[in-house]
């Protein structure tokens, strides 16, 4: 029982872990980035769509992570250039999401909402290799934030923008880039989702997964390693919560909608419990 | 200054319209007849007009619940769940004191759901004041926990035993808001609930433009640091700005609960939590642009229902799709607002 929670925890921390390393990327730069919802949903709705259509998985794959990279640009880009306040702008790319996804869906293969569901050699049954991705990208930010000078500048767009100014650095590029490369980190989280976890794309299958996510990156303090850690005890409440269906305490059978709500209630938790320190980038959503 | 009040939520509607008829006609479906399509499902007939009206009723409210936590400079996108609990309050109201008269029935609904929505609002505000955690962050999350009570009360307390689906026992005849006379709405459901949107809106104006209360709110959301140096127990105001906003928020639930169906279903919020941000972002966060926009977005929702059936390609998710670019478009004003003018200096010279 115990060892299934842990499988099922690392299992499940996986979507959240590169959903948080993208907006770790995006938010050190100086973008809020709650669209991690609407990237979550796009990739994993391409990867099953591409992979459906033509049958290959690996062309799903890229081009579910592809199309996140390409949504945050087009987010990066309206908010650097819009000028807007990024949350606002951010919603509206979650919107877009819901919306659009069931749109094109429903052109595509005639029903809204969910694609056909994939068959089982159309789909990935390992877990590993994601979990190998995640610790690759995490000791990839750690030399990235450490020691290289495209981190120092995403820091520098995040703390600063004036000073990467005076060098001469334009630091919306900076943030368009690395907002960017974070859609692309997201994307591999997405793609697990419909490829992986599931087989196929499900209507609003994320489930908040984003916004957990940015909550994981809160209480992680913007910090790759600490991040990541929050991203497994989150999944860890979801994987409890996954235990938990359909069983008794004292006698008592528990309501479902109880155990469903679970992880977002110790996610709650964890907000109000830990007081928000400082460490938010200070330039974070400012133009 | 005037003329460019209208024409930034004009530009903001004509490319969110724009941009989501090109993706129609990508998608292999002419733009006119998705065009055509959506302004006869919208305003063809008398019904028509009674379902979009009907449909705008929510929006007014949920409209001005997140107008109002943007005026105080928060954002509430917790409408979901604030709107979700309300329709619930209004079925438990109606249900456990199901012999109260009207007079005494609606009122008692409504301000008890007003409450509860309210305080499920403010406790976002709570965090954010005290604990420093943005309030979309929170009233995204209490949107979950909100569904799965909602999903509790409606399938084990209040269950109608009667129904496969699952949902609430009919509220009492005392709580029923009546339908309004069929030569405006035709045979919609279209009911009452409407004026209560109007009159509400004319007590937010009231309240937010000549009184100390929304003075206040209006000085945190503009200038905190000043409400901070006049003695401003900013931490209350962000906490009773939330609290309004959930209780709008709410209210949402009176024309779908009390006006027609007269239970609680689960999804019966239908995104108009979501559509409330649109409405309040296309209405500038003033009274009477939410009164236009809620009544343009009520036309959208349901002329985009009848896309579902009469073309091949798009679904009414095409709605949501357009008030998710004007959302994006009017976020953007500053930046539009730029590269207007630089157009405009282009032209001159």
């Amino acid at each position: 029982m115990i060892w299934d929670i842990l499988l099922s925890t690392l299992r499940l921390s996986i979507p959240l872990v590169f959903a948080a390393y993208g907006g770790l990327l995006s938010e050190r730069s100086g973008v809020a980035n709650i669209a991690l919802e609407c990237n979550l949903l796009v990739s994993a709705f391409v990867a099953a769509a591409v992979t459906t259509l033509t049958g290959h998985l690996i062309l799903g794959i890229f081009a579910g992570i592809f199309a996140s990279a390409f949504i945050a640009g087009l987010f990066a880009l309206i908010c650097v250039w819009g000028r807007g306040d990024q949350i606002v702008v951010g919603t509206g790319f979650n919107l877009l999401a819901i919306g659009l996804i069931p749109v094109i869906c429903k052109a595509i293969f005639g029903i809204g909402g969910s694609t056909p569901s994939l068959p089982s050699e159309l789909t990935l049954h390992r877990v590993w290799p994601f979990l190998l991705l995640a610790i690759v990208v995490l000791f990839l930010y750690e030399f990235l934030f450490r020691s290289t000078r495209h981190g120092l500048r995403i820091d520098a767009a995040g703390e600063c923008p004036e000073a990467l100014m005076t060098q001469g650095v334009n630091y919306k590029w900076v943030r368009v880039r690395s907002v960017v490369e974070g859609g692309l980190i997201t994307g591999i989280g997405g793609v697990y989702l419909s490829i992986c976890q599931g087989s196929g794309f499900v209507r609003e299958m994320s489930a908040g997964r984003g916004f957990i996510a940015l909550a994981a990156l809160i209480f992680g303090a913007w910090k790759p390693i600490p991040t990541f850690a929050a991203c497994l005890f989150f999944a860890f409440t979801d994987a409890i919560q996954i235990q938990l269906q359909g069983k008794e305490l004292w006698n008592f059978p528990i309501p479902n909608q109880f155990i469903q709500i679970f992880p977002y209630l110790a996610t709650l938790f964890v907000l109000v419990v830990v007081k928000r320190k400082i460490s938010a980038p200070s330039a974070i959503n400012r133009a | 200054m005037k003329l460019k009040a209208l024409f930034l939520p004009l530009i903001s509607l004509l490319l969110g319209l724009g941009v989501a008829l090109l993706i129609a006609a990508i998608l292999g479906e002419s733009p006119l007849k998705v065009l055509s399509v959506m302004i006869q499902g919208a305003v063809g007939s008398p019904t028509a007009v009674g379902y979009s009206l009907y449909y705008a009723t929510p929006l007014l409210f949920t409209g001005m619940s997140v107008a109002w936590a943007f005026r105080a400079g928060l954002f509430n996108i917790g409408g979901e769940g604030q709107m979700a609990l309300g329709g619930l309050t209004m079925s438990a109201v109606g249900i456990l004191a199901s012999d109260l008269p009207s007079w005494v029935g609606i009122p008692l609904a409504l301000f008890f759901s007003f409450i509860v929505g309210g305080l499920w609002g403010a406790f976002a505000g709570w965090i954010k004041a005290k604990r420093g955690c943005h309030e979309v962050l929170s009233t995204i999350l209490l949107n979950f926990v909100a569904f799965g009570l909602v999903g509790f009360f409606i399938s084990n307390v209040f269950k109608n035993p009667d129904s496969q689906v699952p949902e609430t026992k009919a509220v009492g005849l005392g709580f029923v808001i009546p339908s309004l006379p069929n030569w405006i709405g035709g045979s919609s459901p279209l009911s009452w609930a409407l004026l209560l949107g109007f009159l509400f809106l004319c007590l937010f104006s009231f309240v937010m433009e000549r009184t100390r209360l929304g003075f206040y709110q209006r000085m945190v959301g503009g200038a905190q640091g000043l409400a901070l140096r006049a003695g401003i127990n900013t931490n209350r105001q962000i906490i009773l700005a939330m609290f309004i906003s959930g209780g709008l928020a709410a209210l949402a639930a009176s024309g779908p609960v009390l006006g027609f169906a007269l239970k609680t279903r689960e999804g019966f919020t239908a995104n108009a939590g979501f559509v409330g941000v649109a409405v309040a972002l296309l209405g500038g966060n003033k009274p009477l642009g939410i009164l236009f926009s809620s009544l343009l977005f009520g036309a959208l929702t349901k002329g985009a229902l009848d896309l579902d059936l009469d073309t091949q390609y798009v679904s009414r998710d095409l709605a949501l799709v357009i008030q998710a670019l004007i959302v994006i478009a009017v976020a953007s004003q500053a930046g539009l607002l730029q590269l207007f003018d630089r157009f405009m200096k282009r032209a001159t010279t």
